[in-house]
Protein backbone atom coordinates (compact mmCIF):
# COMPACT_ATOMS: atom_id res chain seq x y z
CA UNK A 1 0.00 0.00 0.00
CA UNK A 2 1.43 2.99 -1.01
CA UNK A 3 1.38 6.74 1.10
CA UNK A 4 -2.21 8.24 -0.22
CA UNK A 5 -3.72 4.72 -0.09
CA UNK A 6 -2.45 4.35 3.69
CA UNK A 7 -3.84 7.71 4.91
CA UNK A 8 -7.43 7.25 3.55
CA UNK A 9 -7.57 3.45 4.29
CA UNK A 10 -7.02 4.71 7.57
CA UNK A 11 -9.39 7.94 7.72
CA UNK A 12 -11.79 5.70 6.95
CA UNK A 13 -11.37 2.88 9.22
CA UNK A 14 -9.47 0.02 7.07
CA UNK A 15 -6.73 -2.12 8.30
CA UNK A 16 -3.11 -0.42 7.39
CA UNK A 17 0.23 -2.00 7.19
CA UNK A 18 1.63 0.68 9.43
CA UNK A 19 0.90 4.09 11.43
CA UNK A 20 0.96 6.80 8.93
CA UNK A 21 3.07 9.99 8.96
CA UNK A 22 2.28 13.61 8.50
CA UNK A 23 4.67 16.34 10.41
CA UNK A 24 4.36 19.88 9.48
CA UNK A 25 7.50 20.92 7.70
CA UNK A 26 7.77 24.04 5.91
CA UNK A 27 11.63 25.81 6.90
CA UNK A 28 12.86 22.47 6.92
CA UNK A 29 11.49 21.42 3.74
CA UNK A 30 13.04 24.49 2.04
CA UNK A 31 16.31 24.58 3.72
CA UNK A 32 16.45 20.33 2.75
CA UNK A 33 16.47 22.25 -0.94
CA UNK A 34 18.84 25.03 -0.07
CA UNK A 35 16.31 27.89 -1.14
CA UNK A 36 15.12 31.00 0.39
CA UNK A 37 12.34 30.78 2.57
CA UNK A 38 10.85 34.04 0.49
CA UNK A 39 10.78 32.19 -2.39
CA UNK A 40 9.56 29.01 -0.64
CA UNK A 41 6.54 31.86 0.02
CA UNK A 42 6.20 33.29 -3.15
CA UNK A 43 7.04 31.05 -6.02
CA UNK A 44 5.15 27.33 -5.68
CA UNK A 45 7.35 25.50 -7.78
CA UNK A 46 9.67 25.89 -4.74
CA UNK A 47 7.60 24.92 -2.27
CA UNK A 48 6.59 21.94 -4.33
CA UNK A 49 10.29 20.76 -4.91
CA UNK A 50 11.34 21.39 -0.80
CA UNK A 51 7.48 19.56 -0.22
CA UNK A 52 8.42 16.32 -2.29
CA UNK A 53 11.73 16.56 -1.76
CA UNK A 54 11.60 15.91 2.27
CA UNK A 55 8.61 13.85 1.79
CA UNK A 56 10.78 11.51 0.02
CA UNK A 57 13.90 11.87 2.45
CA UNK A 58 11.78 10.85 5.16
CA UNK A 59 9.10 8.62 3.67
CA UNK A 60 6.46 11.35 5.17
CA UNK A 61 3.06 10.10 3.87
CA UNK A 62 1.79 13.63 2.55
CA UNK A 63 2.61 16.69 1.27
CA UNK A 64 1.63 20.39 2.08
CA UNK A 65 0.72 23.97 0.86
CA UNK A 66 1.43 25.41 3.92
CA UNK A 67 4.46 28.51 4.16
CA UNK A 68 3.37 30.89 6.23
CA UNK A 69 -0.35 32.77 7.74
CA UNK A 70 -0.49 35.64 5.26
CA UNK A 71 -1.88 33.91 2.11
CA UNK A 72 -5.42 35.25 2.00
CA UNK A 73 -4.86 38.31 3.82
CA UNK A 74 -1.92 38.93 1.18
CA UNK A 75 -4.55 38.84 -1.72
CA UNK A 76 -7.47 41.02 1.00
CA UNK A 77 -4.63 43.56 0.55
CA UNK A 78 -2.86 43.63 4.19
CA UNK A 79 0.48 45.00 4.47
CA UNK A 80 2.94 42.22 4.78
CA UNK A 81 6.55 41.90 5.02
CA UNK A 82 8.44 38.99 3.28
CA UNK A 83 12.16 38.47 4.84
CA UNK A 84 14.70 36.24 2.99
CA UNK A 85 14.76 33.53 5.62
CA UNK A 86 11.56 33.76 7.67
CA UNK A 87 8.24 33.71 7.08
CA UNK A 88 5.94 36.07 5.64
CA UNK A 89 4.42 38.87 8.36
CA UNK A 90 1.35 40.87 8.65
CA UNK A 91 2.20 44.01 9.67
CA UNK A 92 -0.53 44.15 12.41
CA UNK A 93 0.06 48.27 13.05
CA UNK A 94 -1.02 48.86 10.18
CA UNK A 95 -3.99 46.40 9.97
CA UNK A 96 -6.37 46.15 7.14
CA UNK A 97 -9.42 46.44 9.49
CA UNK A 98 -7.50 48.97 11.99
CA UNK A 99 -11.09 50.96 11.24
CA UNK A 100 -13.77 48.44 11.90
CA UNK A 101 -16.08 50.16 9.43
CA UNK A 102 -13.58 49.02 6.54
CA UNK A 103 -15.07 45.28 6.93
CA UNK A 104 -18.57 47.12 4.91
CA UNK A 105 -16.57 47.32 1.48
CA UNK A 106 -14.01 44.60 2.24
CA UNK A 107 -14.65 41.94 -1.29
CA UNK A 108 -13.33 38.66 -0.81
CA UNK A 109 -10.52 38.21 -2.99
CA UNK A 110 -10.75 35.88 -6.44
CA UNK A 111 -8.58 32.91 -5.16
CA UNK A 112 -7.58 32.47 -8.79
CA UNK A 113 -6.56 36.19 -9.84
CA UNK A 114 -2.77 35.86 -9.60
CA UNK A 115 -2.55 36.52 -5.73
CA UNK A 116 -0.54 34.61 -2.91
CA UNK A 117 -3.85 32.01 -2.82
CA UNK A 118 -3.28 31.14 -6.11
CA UNK A 119 -0.04 30.44 -5.69
CA UNK A 120 -0.79 27.88 -3.06
CA UNK A 121 -3.72 26.27 -5.64
CA UNK A 122 -0.82 26.54 -8.41
CA UNK A 123 1.03 24.10 -5.70
CA UNK A 124 -1.60 21.63 -5.59
CA UNK A 125 -1.71 21.18 -9.03
CA UNK A 126 1.79 20.04 -9.75
CA UNK A 127 1.84 18.07 -6.79
CA UNK A 128 -0.93 16.14 -7.97
CA UNK A 129 0.90 16.03 -11.46
CA UNK A 130 4.19 14.63 -9.66
CA UNK A 131 3.28 13.18 -7.24
CA UNK A 132 -1.09 12.82 -7.03
CA UNK A 133 -0.99 8.80 -7.20
CA UNK A 134 2.05 7.97 -4.08
CA UNK A 135 0.80 10.85 -1.26
CA UNK A 136 -1.90 12.81 0.44
CA UNK A 137 -1.89 16.38 -1.41
CA UNK A 138 -2.57 18.62 1.51
CA UNK A 139 -4.27 22.14 0.69
CA UNK A 140 -4.45 24.80 3.54
CA UNK A 141 -6.74 27.80 4.53
CA UNK A 142 -6.63 29.44 7.58
CA UNK A 143 -9.06 28.93 10.56
CA UNK A 144 -11.58 31.73 11.60
CA UNK A 145 -10.17 33.42 14.74
CA UNK A 146 -6.70 33.21 12.86
CA UNK A 147 -7.40 34.95 9.93
CA UNK A 148 -9.61 37.29 11.59
CA UNK A 149 -6.67 37.81 14.01
CA UNK A 150 -4.58 38.44 10.63
CA UNK A 151 -7.46 41.07 9.26
CA UNK A 152 -7.50 43.14 12.46
CA UNK A 153 -4.81 42.90 14.12
CA UNK A 154 -4.83 40.17 17.25
CA UNK A 155 -4.27 42.05 20.35
CA UNK A 156 -7.35 43.84 19.07
CA UNK A 157 -9.60 41.13 17.91
CA UNK A 158 -8.95 39.87 21.30
CA UNK A 159 -10.34 42.99 22.91
CA UNK A 160 -13.75 43.04 20.14
CA UNK A 161 -15.05 39.85 21.56
CA UNK A 162 -16.37 41.83 24.87
CA UNK A 163 -16.53 45.24 22.98
CA UNK A 164 -18.07 44.25 19.56
CA UNK A 165 -19.59 41.00 19.53
CA UNK A 166 -21.41 41.84 16.68
CA UNK A 167 -18.35 43.08 14.58
CA UNK A 168 -16.38 40.25 15.48
CA UNK A 169 -19.15 37.28 14.05
CA UNK A 170 -19.51 39.50 10.79
CA UNK A 171 -16.10 39.57 10.61
CA UNK A 172 -15.78 35.79 11.26
CA UNK A 173 -18.38 35.12 8.57
CA UNK A 174 -16.81 36.93 6.30
CA UNK A 175 -13.82 34.89 6.83
CA UNK A 176 -15.97 31.91 6.52
CA UNK A 177 -16.77 32.96 2.74
CA UNK A 178 -13.36 33.65 1.45
CA UNK A 179 -11.67 30.24 2.72
CA UNK A 180 -14.38 28.48 1.64
CA UNK A 181 -13.84 29.53 -1.77
CA UNK A 182 -10.38 29.16 -1.61
CA UNK A 183 -10.70 25.48 -0.61
CA UNK A 184 -13.13 24.63 -3.16
CA UNK A 185 -10.68 25.64 -5.74
CA UNK A 186 -7.78 23.96 -3.85
CA UNK A 187 -9.85 20.64 -4.06
CA UNK A 188 -10.77 21.43 -7.22
CA UNK A 189 -7.05 21.44 -7.76
CA UNK A 190 -6.51 18.02 -6.51
CA UNK A 191 -5.99 18.39 -2.93
CA UNK A 192 -7.15 15.20 -1.21
CA UNK A 193 -7.18 17.10 2.21
CA UNK A 194 -7.55 20.62 3.31
CA UNK A 195 -5.21 21.61 6.84
CA UNK A 196 -7.23 24.38 8.72
CA UNK A 197 -4.69 26.36 11.11
CA UNK A 198 -6.47 28.13 13.89
CA UNK A 199 -3.11 28.62 15.99
CA UNK A 200 -5.17 32.16 18.20
CA UNK A 201 -7.87 29.93 19.03
CA UNK A 202 -5.72 28.82 22.00
CA UNK A 203 -5.83 32.12 23.33
CA UNK A 204 -9.16 32.16 24.08
CA UNK A 205 -10.93 30.46 27.02
CA UNK A 206 -13.79 27.45 26.49
CA UNK A 207 -16.74 30.36 26.57
CA UNK A 208 -15.15 32.42 24.02
CA UNK A 209 -14.22 29.11 21.98
CA UNK A 210 -17.83 27.93 22.01
CA UNK A 211 -19.92 30.88 21.66
CA UNK A 212 -17.76 33.03 18.67
CA UNK A 213 -15.30 30.42 17.20
CA UNK A 214 -16.33 26.81 17.02
CA UNK A 215 -19.48 27.80 15.71
CA UNK A 216 -17.52 29.30 12.33
CA UNK A 217 -15.27 26.39 12.65
CA UNK A 218 -18.17 24.18 12.07
CA UNK A 219 -19.14 26.15 9.38
CA UNK A 220 -15.44 26.02 7.53
CA UNK A 221 -15.70 22.10 8.26
CA UNK A 222 -19.05 21.32 6.75
CA UNK A 223 -18.49 23.29 3.80
CA UNK A 224 -15.09 21.27 2.93
CA UNK A 225 -16.73 18.16 3.41
CA UNK A 226 -19.83 18.95 0.98
CA UNK A 227 -16.98 19.39 -1.54
CA UNK A 228 -15.86 16.29 -0.85
CA UNK A 229 -12.58 17.80 1.09
CA UNK A 230 -11.26 16.32 4.12
CA UNK A 231 -9.85 18.43 6.79
CA UNK A 232 -7.03 18.31 9.27
CA UNK A 233 -7.17 20.88 12.46
CA UNK A 234 -4.08 22.34 13.58
CA UNK A 235 -4.42 24.85 16.43
CA UNK A 236 -0.70 25.78 18.14
CA UNK A 237 -0.15 26.25 21.54
CA UNK A 238 -2.30 25.44 24.67
CA UNK A 239 -5.39 23.69 23.70
CA UNK A 240 -6.20 21.92 27.34
CA UNK A 241 -9.98 23.83 28.07
CA UNK A 242 -11.19 23.86 24.35
CA UNK A 243 -10.35 19.96 23.44
CA UNK A 244 -14.18 19.05 23.29
CA UNK A 245 -15.12 21.17 20.84
CA UNK A 246 -11.98 20.39 18.73
CA UNK A 247 -12.97 17.16 18.89
CA UNK A 248 -16.34 17.55 17.45
CA UNK A 249 -16.20 19.39 14.67
CA UNK A 250 -16.21 15.99 12.35
CA UNK A 251 -12.67 16.71 11.38
CA UNK A 252 -10.84 13.78 9.82
CA UNK A 253 -7.62 14.37 11.88
CA UNK A 254 -7.03 16.82 14.37
CA UNK A 255 -4.05 17.57 15.19
CA UNK A 256 -2.49 18.51 18.45
CA UNK A 257 0.30 20.79 19.42
CA UNK A 258 2.33 19.79 22.42
CA UNK A 259 0.93 21.72 24.97
CA UNK A 260 -2.18 19.85 25.24
CA UNK A 261 -2.29 16.31 26.55
CA UNK A 262 -3.26 13.63 23.50
CA UNK A 263 -4.81 11.36 26.79
CA UNK A 264 -7.27 14.44 27.45
CA UNK A 265 -7.93 14.55 23.62
CA UNK A 266 -8.92 11.14 23.87
CA UNK A 267 -11.18 11.42 26.11
CA UNK A 268 -12.81 14.55 25.27
CA UNK A 269 -12.88 14.11 21.15
CA UNK A 270 -15.69 12.09 19.28
CA UNK A 271 -15.17 7.91 19.52
CA UNK A 272 -12.71 7.37 16.82
CA UNK A 273 -11.89 10.69 16.16
CA UNK A 274 -7.85 10.28 14.48
CA UNK A 275 -5.76 12.28 16.41
CA UNK A 276 -2.04 13.13 15.55
CA UNK A 277 0.81 14.82 17.17
CA UNK A 278 2.16 16.27 19.95
CA UNK A 279 5.38 16.01 21.06
CA UNK A 280 7.29 18.89 21.42
CA UNK A 281 8.54 20.18 18.71
CA UNK A 282 11.48 22.30 20.49
CA UNK A 283 11.92 20.35 23.76
CA UNK A 284 11.85 16.75 22.39
CA UNK A 285 12.45 16.88 18.57
CA UNK A 286 15.19 19.28 17.74
CA UNK A 287 16.74 19.11 21.43
CA UNK A 288 16.60 15.77 22.26
CA UNK A 289 18.04 12.40 21.50
CA UNK A 290 16.81 10.02 18.74
CA UNK A 291 15.95 7.61 21.15
CA UNK A 292 14.12 10.27 23.64
CA UNK A 293 12.12 11.05 20.34
CA UNK A 294 11.43 7.30 20.22
CA UNK A 295 10.14 6.97 23.69
CA UNK A 296 8.12 10.26 23.00
CA UNK A 297 6.43 8.88 20.01
CA UNK A 298 5.36 5.44 22.11
CA UNK A 299 3.89 7.07 24.65
CA UNK A 300 1.80 9.35 21.83
CA UNK A 301 1.05 6.35 20.59
CA UNK A 302 0.25 4.80 23.63
CA UNK A 303 -1.95 7.86 24.55
CA UNK A 304 -3.62 8.32 21.19
CA UNK A 305 -4.24 4.45 20.61
CA UNK A 306 -5.34 3.03 17.59
CA UNK A 307 -6.61 6.09 15.61
CA UNK A 308 -3.26 7.94 15.56
CA UNK A 309 -1.23 9.33 13.29
CA UNK A 310 2.42 10.73 14.07
CA UNK A 311 3.46 13.38 13.82
CA UNK A 312 4.75 16.55 15.57
CA UNK A 313 3.12 19.00 18.04
CA UNK A 314 3.63 21.40 15.48
CA UNK A 315 6.04 22.68 12.62
CA UNK A 316 9.56 20.46 12.68
CA UNK A 317 11.83 22.67 13.54
CA UNK A 318 14.38 23.99 10.45
CA UNK A 319 17.39 23.32 12.32
CA UNK A 320 16.30 19.49 13.91
CA UNK A 321 18.81 16.93 13.32
CA UNK A 322 18.27 14.42 10.55
CA UNK A 323 18.63 11.63 13.44
CA UNK A 324 15.87 12.95 15.40
CA UNK A 325 13.03 13.11 12.93
CA UNK A 326 14.40 9.82 11.36
CA UNK A 327 14.03 8.82 14.47
CA UNK A 328 10.39 9.73 14.23
CA UNK A 329 9.73 8.91 10.94
CA UNK A 330 11.03 5.20 11.94
CA UNK A 331 8.41 4.23 14.62
CA UNK A 332 5.78 5.04 12.14
CA UNK A 333 7.74 2.59 9.84
CA UNK A 334 8.08 0.11 12.45
CA UNK A 335 4.65 0.16 13.81
CA UNK A 336 1.07 -0.69 13.01
CA UNK A 337 -2.26 1.04 14.26
CA UNK B 1 -19.68 58.69 46.40
CA UNK B 2 -18.72 54.98 44.89
CA UNK B 3 -16.12 52.78 47.14
CA UNK B 4 -12.80 53.08 46.26
CA UNK B 5 -12.81 49.23 46.61
CA UNK B 6 -14.71 48.70 43.41
CA UNK B 7 -12.27 50.05 41.21
CA UNK B 8 -10.36 46.16 42.29
CA UNK B 9 -13.45 44.45 40.94
CA UNK B 10 -13.82 46.85 37.62
CA UNK B 11 -10.12 45.77 37.14
CA UNK B 12 -10.66 42.65 37.69
CA UNK B 13 -13.50 42.09 35.65
CA UNK B 14 -12.32 44.54 33.10
CA UNK B 15 -14.56 47.57 33.37
CA UNK B 16 -12.19 50.18 31.94
CA UNK B 17 -15.05 52.75 32.01
CA UNK B 18 -16.09 51.48 35.89
CA UNK B 19 -11.97 51.87 36.76
CA UNK B 20 -11.85 55.30 35.43
CA UNK B 21 -15.35 56.52 36.78
CA UNK B 22 -14.60 55.16 40.46
CA UNK B 23 -11.10 56.49 39.83
CA UNK B 24 -11.86 60.10 39.25
CA UNK B 25 -14.27 59.80 41.88
CA UNK B 26 -11.85 58.77 44.63
CA UNK B 27 -9.33 61.61 43.43
CA UNK B 28 -11.98 63.71 44.05
CA UNK B 29 -12.97 62.78 47.25
CA UNK B 30 -9.11 63.27 47.99
CA UNK B 31 -7.97 59.63 47.93
CA UNK B 32 -4.20 59.70 47.87
CA UNK B 33 -3.34 58.93 44.18
CA UNK B 34 -0.59 56.09 44.92
CA UNK B 35 -2.91 54.08 47.76
CA UNK B 36 -5.33 53.47 44.76
CA UNK B 37 -2.96 52.09 42.78
CA UNK B 38 -1.23 50.10 45.60
CA UNK B 39 -4.26 48.99 47.58
CA UNK B 40 -6.60 48.05 44.97
CA UNK B 41 -5.04 48.22 40.90
CA UNK B 42 -1.83 46.09 42.19
CA UNK B 43 -3.63 43.59 43.89
CA UNK B 44 -6.27 43.61 41.14
CA UNK B 45 -3.42 42.85 38.74
CA UNK B 46 -2.39 39.72 40.96
CA UNK B 47 -5.38 38.16 41.24
CA UNK B 48 -5.99 38.47 37.17
CA UNK B 49 -2.22 37.10 36.85
CA UNK B 50 -3.74 33.83 39.41
CA UNK B 51 -6.88 33.83 37.13
CA UNK B 52 -4.63 33.31 34.44
CA UNK B 53 -1.95 31.03 35.94
CA UNK B 54 -5.28 28.75 37.10
CA UNK B 55 -6.89 28.24 33.61
CA UNK B 56 -9.81 30.88 34.70
CA UNK B 57 -8.87 33.38 32.70
CA UNK B 58 -7.35 33.89 29.14
CA UNK B 59 -5.93 36.34 26.75
CA UNK B 60 -8.75 38.34 26.24
CA UNK B 61 -9.63 38.66 30.08
CA UNK B 62 -6.10 39.59 30.60
CA UNK B 63 -5.91 42.42 27.96
CA UNK B 64 -9.66 43.87 29.00
CA UNK B 65 -7.83 43.94 32.51
CA UNK B 66 -4.81 45.22 31.89
CA UNK B 67 -6.89 48.03 29.58
CA UNK B 68 -9.13 48.59 32.40
CA UNK B 69 -6.14 49.56 34.69
CA UNK B 70 -4.29 51.73 32.21
CA UNK B 71 -7.97 53.83 32.30
CA UNK B 72 -7.29 54.13 35.59
CA UNK B 73 -3.38 55.43 35.44
CA UNK B 74 -4.15 57.75 32.78
CA UNK B 75 -5.52 60.30 35.62
CA UNK B 76 -2.74 59.11 38.43
CA UNK B 77 0.29 59.28 36.44
CA UNK B 78 0.14 63.09 35.48
CA UNK B 79 -0.89 63.64 39.33
CA UNK B 80 1.79 61.53 40.61
CA UNK B 81 4.27 63.52 38.11
CA UNK B 82 2.72 66.63 39.46
CA UNK B 83 3.72 66.33 42.88
CA UNK B 84 6.85 64.90 42.27
CA UNK B 85 6.72 61.11 42.45
CA UNK B 86 9.68 59.28 40.79
CA UNK B 87 8.56 56.18 38.76
CA UNK B 88 10.06 53.31 40.35
CA UNK B 89 12.06 52.71 37.29
CA UNK B 90 12.74 53.34 33.53
CA UNK B 91 11.62 50.56 31.77
CA UNK B 92 13.36 49.56 27.98
CA UNK B 93 10.54 47.01 26.94
CA UNK B 94 10.66 45.30 23.19
CA UNK B 95 10.13 42.06 21.37
CA UNK B 96 13.68 41.03 20.12
CA UNK B 97 14.90 41.28 16.44
CA UNK B 98 13.39 39.09 13.75
CA UNK B 99 10.44 38.44 16.57
CA UNK B 100 7.01 39.71 15.97
CA UNK B 101 4.84 38.35 18.58
CA UNK B 102 4.25 40.92 21.17
CA UNK B 103 1.10 39.57 23.37
CA UNK B 104 2.66 38.99 26.21
CA UNK B 105 5.52 41.72 26.03
CA UNK B 106 2.07 44.36 25.74
CA UNK B 107 1.63 42.33 29.10
CA UNK B 108 4.29 42.73 31.09
CA UNK B 109 4.39 46.56 29.93
CA UNK B 110 0.82 47.18 31.04
CA UNK B 111 1.38 45.48 34.46
CA UNK B 112 4.92 47.66 34.95
CA UNK B 113 3.77 50.46 34.52
CA UNK B 114 0.52 49.24 37.09
CA UNK B 115 3.88 48.69 39.47
CA UNK B 116 4.85 52.30 39.18
CA UNK B 117 7.66 51.85 36.42
CA UNK B 118 7.85 54.15 33.64
CA UNK B 119 7.53 52.27 30.58
CA UNK B 120 9.39 53.07 27.02
CA UNK B 121 7.92 50.51 24.93
CA UNK B 122 9.68 49.48 21.62
CA UNK B 123 7.27 47.65 20.01
CA UNK B 124 8.49 44.32 18.22
CA UNK B 125 11.58 43.38 15.93
CA UNK B 126 13.61 45.79 18.17
CA UNK B 127 17.69 45.85 17.29
CA UNK B 128 20.01 46.05 19.96
CA UNK B 129 20.80 49.50 19.02
CA UNK B 130 17.40 51.13 19.51
CA UNK B 131 17.81 49.99 23.30
CA UNK B 132 21.71 51.42 23.13
CA UNK B 133 19.68 54.49 22.63
CA UNK B 134 16.98 54.88 24.88
CA UNK B 135 19.58 53.79 27.81
CA UNK B 136 21.54 57.24 26.35
CA UNK B 137 18.47 59.22 25.97
CA UNK B 138 15.80 58.39 28.30
CA UNK B 139 18.32 57.29 31.00
CA UNK B 140 16.34 53.61 31.51
CA UNK B 141 17.47 51.73 33.67
CA UNK B 142 15.94 48.12 32.96
CA UNK B 143 16.16 46.35 29.72
CA UNK B 144 13.19 44.06 29.33
CA UNK B 145 13.24 41.79 26.27
CA UNK B 146 10.71 39.12 25.29
CA UNK B 147 10.86 36.70 23.02
CA UNK B 148 8.53 33.84 21.13
CA UNK B 149 10.83 31.45 19.09
CA UNK B 150 13.64 29.65 19.45
CA UNK B 151 15.10 30.81 16.34
CA UNK B 152 14.95 34.94 18.01
CA UNK B 153 16.10 34.00 21.25
CA UNK B 154 19.79 34.01 20.74
CA UNK B 155 18.91 38.14 20.12
CA UNK B 156 18.31 38.07 23.43
CA UNK B 157 22.60 37.15 23.96
CA UNK B 158 23.28 39.48 21.07
CA UNK B 159 21.79 42.30 23.09
CA UNK B 160 23.37 41.90 26.26
CA UNK B 161 26.85 41.73 23.83
CA UNK B 162 25.49 44.95 22.48
CA UNK B 163 25.23 46.72 25.69
CA UNK B 164 28.22 45.37 27.06
CA UNK B 165 30.27 47.25 23.51
CA UNK B 166 28.37 50.46 24.05
CA UNK B 167 29.39 50.62 27.16
CA UNK B 168 26.06 51.09 29.13
CA UNK B 169 25.65 47.45 30.76
CA UNK B 170 25.86 48.69 33.97
CA UNK B 171 23.76 51.00 33.73
CA UNK B 172 21.08 49.06 33.65
CA UNK B 173 19.24 45.30 34.61
CA UNK B 174 18.48 43.32 32.29
CA UNK B 175 15.28 40.76 32.50
CA UNK B 176 13.98 38.82 29.75
CA UNK B 177 11.16 36.50 28.90
CA UNK B 178 8.99 34.49 26.65
CA UNK B 179 7.30 30.81 26.20
CA UNK B 180 10.85 29.35 25.24
CA UNK B 181 12.82 30.96 28.04
CA UNK B 182 14.01 29.87 30.87
CA UNK B 183 16.29 30.66 34.26
CA UNK B 184 19.36 28.29 32.79
CA UNK B 185 19.00 30.35 29.26
CA UNK B 186 18.61 33.71 31.26
CA UNK B 187 22.21 32.88 33.79
CA UNK B 188 23.60 31.37 30.82
CA UNK B 189 23.53 34.74 28.41
CA UNK B 190 24.70 36.65 31.57
CA UNK B 191 20.59 38.39 32.25
CA UNK B 192 19.77 39.64 35.61
CA UNK B 193 16.71 38.22 35.50
CA UNK B 194 13.65 35.85 33.85
CA UNK B 195 9.90 35.49 35.06
CA UNK B 196 7.67 33.05 33.25
CA UNK B 197 4.49 35.18 34.14
CA UNK B 198 3.80 38.88 34.01
CA UNK B 199 2.76 39.19 37.52
CA UNK B 200 6.29 37.62 37.89
CA UNK B 201 8.09 40.33 36.10
CA UNK B 202 7.09 43.07 37.70
CA UNK B 203 8.40 41.64 41.11
CA UNK B 204 11.09 40.56 39.50
CA UNK B 205 11.77 44.26 37.77
CA UNK B 206 11.04 45.64 41.70
CA UNK B 207 13.70 43.54 43.12
CA UNK B 208 16.37 44.46 40.43
CA UNK B 209 15.97 48.85 41.15
CA UNK B 210 16.28 47.53 44.46
CA UNK B 211 19.61 45.65 44.08
C1 LIG C 1 -0.30 34.37 18.64
C2 LIG C 1 0.86 33.64 17.99
C3 LIG C 1 1.36 34.17 16.79
C4 LIG C 1 0.86 35.45 16.17
C5 LIG C 1 1.53 36.62 16.93
C6 LIG C 1 0.70 37.89 16.98
C7 LIG C 1 1.20 38.86 17.99
N1 LIG C 1 0.89 40.11 17.75
O1 LIG C 1 1.83 38.54 19.01
C8 LIG C 1 1.37 35.32 14.69
C9 LIG C 1 0.27 34.69 13.85
C10 LIG C 1 1.81 36.60 14.02
C11 LIG C 1 2.49 34.31 14.86
C12 LIG C 1 3.48 34.15 13.92
C13 LIG C 1 4.47 33.18 14.00
N2 LIG C 1 4.59 32.23 14.96
CO1 LIG C 1 3.52 32.20 16.56
N3 LIG C 1 2.43 31.84 18.02
C14 LIG C 1 1.42 32.47 18.57
C15 LIG C 1 0.86 31.66 19.76
C16 LIG C 1 -0.41 30.94 19.29
C17 LIG C 1 0.53 32.46 21.04
C18 LIG C 1 1.66 33.33 21.62
C19 LIG C 1 1.07 34.21 22.69
O2 LIG C 1 0.70 35.35 22.43
N4 LIG C 1 0.87 33.69 23.91
C20 LIG C 1 0.18 34.36 25.00
C21 LIG C 1 1.13 35.25 25.82
C22 LIG C 1 0.35 35.91 26.96
O3 LIG C 1 2.13 34.43 26.38
P1 LIG C 1 3.71 34.78 26.28
O4 LIG C 1 3.99 35.53 25.07
O5 LIG C 1 4.48 33.55 26.58
O6 LIG C 1 3.94 35.82 27.49
C23 LIG C 1 3.89 35.50 28.86
C24 LIG C 1 5.22 35.04 29.45
O7 LIG C 1 6.05 34.36 28.54
C25 LIG C 1 5.84 36.26 30.03
N5 LIG C 1 6.69 37.11 29.20
C26 LIG C 1 6.62 37.42 27.90
N6 LIG C 1 7.53 38.30 27.54
C27 LIG C 1 8.24 38.63 28.64
C28 LIG C 1 9.28 39.51 28.85
C29 LIG C 1 9.85 39.65 30.12
C30 LIG C 1 10.96 40.60 30.33
C31 LIG C 1 9.34 38.85 31.19
C32 LIG C 1 9.96 38.96 32.52
C33 LIG C 1 8.27 37.98 30.99
C34 LIG C 1 7.72 37.86 29.72
O8 LIG C 1 4.72 37.02 30.44
C35 LIG C 1 3.61 36.83 29.55
C36 LIG C 1 2.32 36.89 30.33
O9 LIG C 1 2.25 35.94 31.36
C37 LIG C 1 2.04 30.66 20.06
C38 LIG C 1 1.60 29.31 20.60
C39 LIG C 1 1.37 29.41 22.07
N7 LIG C 1 0.15 29.28 22.51
O10 LIG C 1 2.30 29.68 22.80
C40 LIG C 1 2.72 30.56 18.69
C41 LIG C 1 4.24 30.30 18.61
C42 LIG C 1 4.96 31.17 19.62
N8 LIG C 1 4.56 30.75 17.24
C43 LIG C 1 5.39 29.97 16.65
C44 LIG C 1 5.86 30.14 15.32
C45 LIG C 1 6.79 29.06 14.79
C46 LIG C 1 5.47 31.26 14.56
C47 LIG C 1 5.87 31.55 13.10
C48 LIG C 1 7.32 31.28 12.75
C49 LIG C 1 4.88 30.73 12.26
C50 LIG C 1 5.08 30.77 10.78
N9 LIG C 1 5.66 29.72 10.25
O11 LIG C 1 4.67 31.71 10.16
C51 LIG C 1 5.53 33.05 12.96
C52 LIG C 1 6.73 33.93 13.29
C53 LIG C 1 6.49 35.40 13.13
C54 LIG C 1 7.64 36.18 13.73
N10 LIG C 1 8.66 36.50 12.96
O12 LIG C 1 7.62 36.46 14.90
C55 LIG C 1 5.84 28.85 17.56
C56 LIG C 1 7.25 29.05 18.12
C57 LIG C 1 8.06 27.75 18.08
C58 LIG C 1 9.38 28.00 18.67
N11 LIG C 1 9.55 27.61 19.91
O13 LIG C 1 10.23 28.57 18.04
C59 LIG C 1 4.71 28.80 18.62
C60 LIG C 1 5.15 28.30 20.01
C61 LIG C 1 3.65 27.85 18.04
C62 LIG C 1 4.16 26.43 17.95
N12 LIG C 1 3.73 25.53 18.78
O14 LIG C 1 4.95 26.11 17.12
N13 LIG C 1 2.37 33.62 16.01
Amino acid sequence: MNSRERVLAHIAGQPVDRLPLMPITMMLACQGIGARYRDYCTDYRVLVEGQIHVAETYGFDYVNTMSDPAREAADCGAAIEYFENQPVAILEDQALLTEKTTLATLKIPDPLGGGRMHNGIRAIGLFKERVGNEKMVEGWVEGPIAEASDLRGINTLMTDFFDDPVFVKDLFAFVVEMELRFAREQIQAGADMIGMGDAAASLVGPQIYEEFVWPYEKQLVDGIHAMGGRVRLHICGNTRRILKGMGSLGCEVVDLDSLAALSDARQQAAPGQILLGNMNPVTILRNGTPELVTQVAAECHRQAGSRFIVGAGCEVPRDTPPENLRALCEYARHHAP
Amino acid sequence: MPDPKLLYDAVVSGDAKSSLAITQQALADGVDPLQLVNDYMVPAMDEVGRRFEANEYFVPELLISARAMKAALEVIRPLLVARGDKPVGRVAIGTVKGDLHDIGKNLVASLLEGGGFEVIDLGVNVPPEKFIEVINTRQANIVAMSALLTTTMPAMRTTIEALKKAGVRDKVKVLIGGAPITQKYADEIGADGYSENAVGAVALAKRAVAA
